[in-house]
């Protein structure tokens, strides 16, 4: 754990790990980037909207033997909606993202693009329009593109591996016939990231630590 | 566990907890004014929702823009949902919100879509056709191809129904986490199983899956306090259950009992009872004689007679029989006849026997009453034995026993000969004729439902037929 002063407010700010190079100041919402033991104040980051999410930083939650802790957000804007992505961080000093969306979620893990067969990143790479229904291999399971959007980064809170400030990007879901479900990302200027897990619920996950709402029974997972 | 990890017994409640009582969780309704007609609207689901239909004025707004922009104007009075936005009830053990209220036609039928949410579980919906409700999840994962026979998820197989059509939405209120807007048109594919469909849509683009379960009659108007729809099948929705179909294996199975008993109980009370018993000498060749039994007692009711003759010393001969039962009071008499018969030779194949020397005779369904039973009794010698080469015609009775030019037939020679026949007269034994009657009683319910069942079968489809072909005659509306 890396302690320091926000370099805009003087708010005790802490890294966990060197991949995690940004965290947004829980006071100013300045975000902060570190590089080896030097703080640079990025910029003011939006607020998180006061979202109808069961989700928070702090949230627990379980995936075979792995437990996690959400550490950081960054929401994600469309033409038509908006949704979460949030980090996961394992007990094995790995990290994931729990996206929600539209009230489902998915567990992600980055994939080595060595590992996809697919055009839809050659398309993404020349800057052509990937179709929806395109074919894809990750991990030798494959994915039909199932939704093809230009995403752009609105807000975010907590611990992050990247500066969300002004992010765009070309983002495409993709779904299999089983369970799992993946993210072909790409930022202007930046490689195509691969993210590939399934769809889970809360009680998959053995969610804890989530949000109270007003008269809404508060569901016991087993973990 | 140490001792200094011990908690005191009466731990002094925290400063904090003193004068700072926890807040109450926040709530997931927020109300806003509609920035068009300033009424208020409550926004269940922020965050999620992307559009949001005033319930006043039925005016769209963005819910994605900070200050709620006003898409489409409107100023129309608006209908209300039957289950009003807003109320919760529990569906199989899940407490879910009414977010958002739809209504779309595919051009001939219009139902309706209820949005619900849960903030812990996402959303559904509840989809009203005006009979009944099914509940809709989208499906997290795609269905697999059955070799063209149809779709296989949550390990179920659906066949597909009818022909993609196109679905257009005609009207909205209430939130929603898409851009709803009365005018949007999908193409819509249904796949089905009993008591459950896919129906898959596709939308600029885009294909979504969703799992619509059939919910029992009653079971959302219960959940969300509305009036129940009263139970009726003319017109099946294309995944319903048939109803008849659980009926028709209950009714088979209580049929089948039901005969089986039948059978056994026939069976039991088959045990036959003697009334009279009565033995004559019949001369063969010799003139008629008549024998009577009078005083058969039948119990009220309906019963079977059973009339058994035995001439166990018949050798080349045979008796003609004739019964005639007749009613003391009435004189109405029920006549019969049979032949106890009996031959033997020897031909080129050996030696030969035919013949019956025990002829029973069964009356069904006598009327109680006292009778006489009068027996005629007309014995015969048959002299071709050895002589011909075919065996005789057993069944003389058929042919009346007469008017044979063959010459071995009662061309008489035995005088004086006489054959000790006994006559039996029996009631009740089981009459074949009464357990058809009995089991036909007992199909008629299997066999309505069956009915009934094949009916429904043919409404659930009627769709399909009156799609392929032109005839526009059907007029069930």
């Amino acid at each position: 754990m890396f302690r320091a002063n926000c370099p805009n407010c003087g708010a005790p700010i802490a890294f966990r790990s060197a991949d995690l190079p940004v965290k947004v100041c829980d006071y100013c919402h300045s975000a902060v980037l570190r590089t080896g033991g030097n703080l640079a104040a990025m910029g003011k980051v939006a607020d998180v909207p006061d979202d109808v999410s069961p989700l928070q930083l702090g949230v627990r939650g379980r995936v075979g033997a792995r437990s996690f802790e959400l550490i950081g957000r960054v929401r994600w804007r469309y033409a038509d909606g908006a949704w979460n992505e949030w980090l996961a961080w394992f007990d094995d000093g790995s990290t994931g993202w729990l996206g929600e969306s539209m009230g489902r979620y998915m567990l992600l893990r980055q994939v080595d693009p060595a590992h996809v067969v697919s055009d839809v990143v050659s398309l993404l790479k020349s800057g052509y329009a990937v179709m929806p229904g395109t074919k894809a291999m990750i991990d030798n399971v494959e994915y039909w593109a199932s939704d093809v959007k230009t995403v752009s980064c609105v807000a975010s809170e907590g611990e992050l591996p990247f500066n969300s400030l002004g992010l765009s990007a070309q983002s495409i879901d993709l779904m299999s016939a089983d369970e799992h479900c993946a993210s072909i990302q790409k930022a202007a200027g930046e490689d195509v990231e691969i993210y590939a897990g399934r769809y889970v619920t809360l009680a998959d996950i053995a969610a804890t630590g989530l949000r109270e709402f007003e008269g809404w029974p508060m569901p016991a997972y087993e973990a | 566990m140490s001792d200094d990890t011990l908690a005191p017994d009466n731990p002094a409640p925290t400063p904090e907890a003193l004068t700072a009582p926890p807040a109450p969780p926040p709530s997931t309704v927020k109300p806003v004014n509609c920035p068009n007609c300033g009424g208020t609207v409550e926004i269940r689901v922020a965050g999620t929702t992307v559009s949001v239909i005033c319930s006043h004025c039925g005016s769209t707004l963005d819910a994605t823009s900070p200050d709620l922009q006003v898409i489409a104007k409107a100023d129309e009075a608006l209908k209300t949902p039957e289950i009003p936005l807003g109320t919760r009830g529990v569906i199989k053990g899940r407490t879910w919100e009414v977010v958002g209220y739809q209504e779309r036609t595919d051009e001939e039928v219009t139902w309706a879509e209820y949005l619900l949410f849960n903030p812990y579980e996402g959303y559904a919906f509840l989809v009203d056709d005006g009979r009944r409700f099914n509940l809709g999840l989208l499906l997290d994962k795609l269905p697999t191809s059955n070799w063209g026979l149809g779709l296989s998820a949550d390990g179920q197989n659906f066949s597909r129904f009818g022909d993609p059509y196109p679905v257009h939405t005609v009207f909205v209120v209430g939130e929603f986490y898409w851009r709803a807007a009365v005018g949007e048109t999908v193409q819509e594919t249904d796949y089905v199983t009993p008591g459950t469909m896919l129906a898959c849509e596709d939308y600029q683009g885009e294909r979504t899956w969703t799992r619509l379960d059939m919910l029992e009659w009653g079971e959302a108007e219960t959940a969300f306090r509305i009036a129940k729809r009263r139970k009726e099948y003319s017109s099946p929705a294309p995944h319903e259950r048939s109803p008849y179909k659980s009926q028709l294996f209950e009714a088979w199975v209580i049929g089948v009992i039901a005969a089986v008993t039948l059978f056994l109980v026939s069976g039991m009370a088959g045990s036959q009872q003697r009334i009279a018993s009565t033995t004559t000498d019949a001369v063969l060749d010799g003139p008629e004689k008549t024998l009577v039994i009078k005083d058969v007692v039948l119990p009220p009711g309906r019963s079977r007679v059973e009339i058994d003759a035995d001439a166990t010393s018949l050798d080349n001969s045979w008796v003609d029989l004739d019964y005639s039962l007749t009613d003391q009071k009435t004189q109405d008499s029920i006549d019969s006849y049979g032949t106890a018969e009996f031959y033997s030779g020897t031909d080129s194949d050996g030696s030969w026997t035919e013949g019956d020397r025990k002829p029973t005779v069964d009356l069904s369904s006598i009327p109680g009453g006292r009778y006489d039973l009068v027996v005629t009794l007309s014995a015969h010698k048959w002299n071709g034995a050895g002589s011909s080469s075919s065996a005789p015609v057993t069944d003389t009775s058929l042919m009346g026993g007469h008017g044979f030019a063959d010459g071995g037939w009662g061309s008489s020679s035995g005088g004086g000969v006489t054959v000790p026949v006994t006559v039996t007269v029996d009631r009740g034994g089981v009459f074949g004729g009464n357990i058809i009657l009995g089991l036909l009683v007992i199909l008629i319910w299997p066999i309505i439902v069956l009915f009934r069942h094949l009916g429904f079968e043919k409404r659930r489809k009627a769709v399909l037929s009156s799609g392929s072909d032109d005839d526009d005659s059907g007029s069930d509306d």
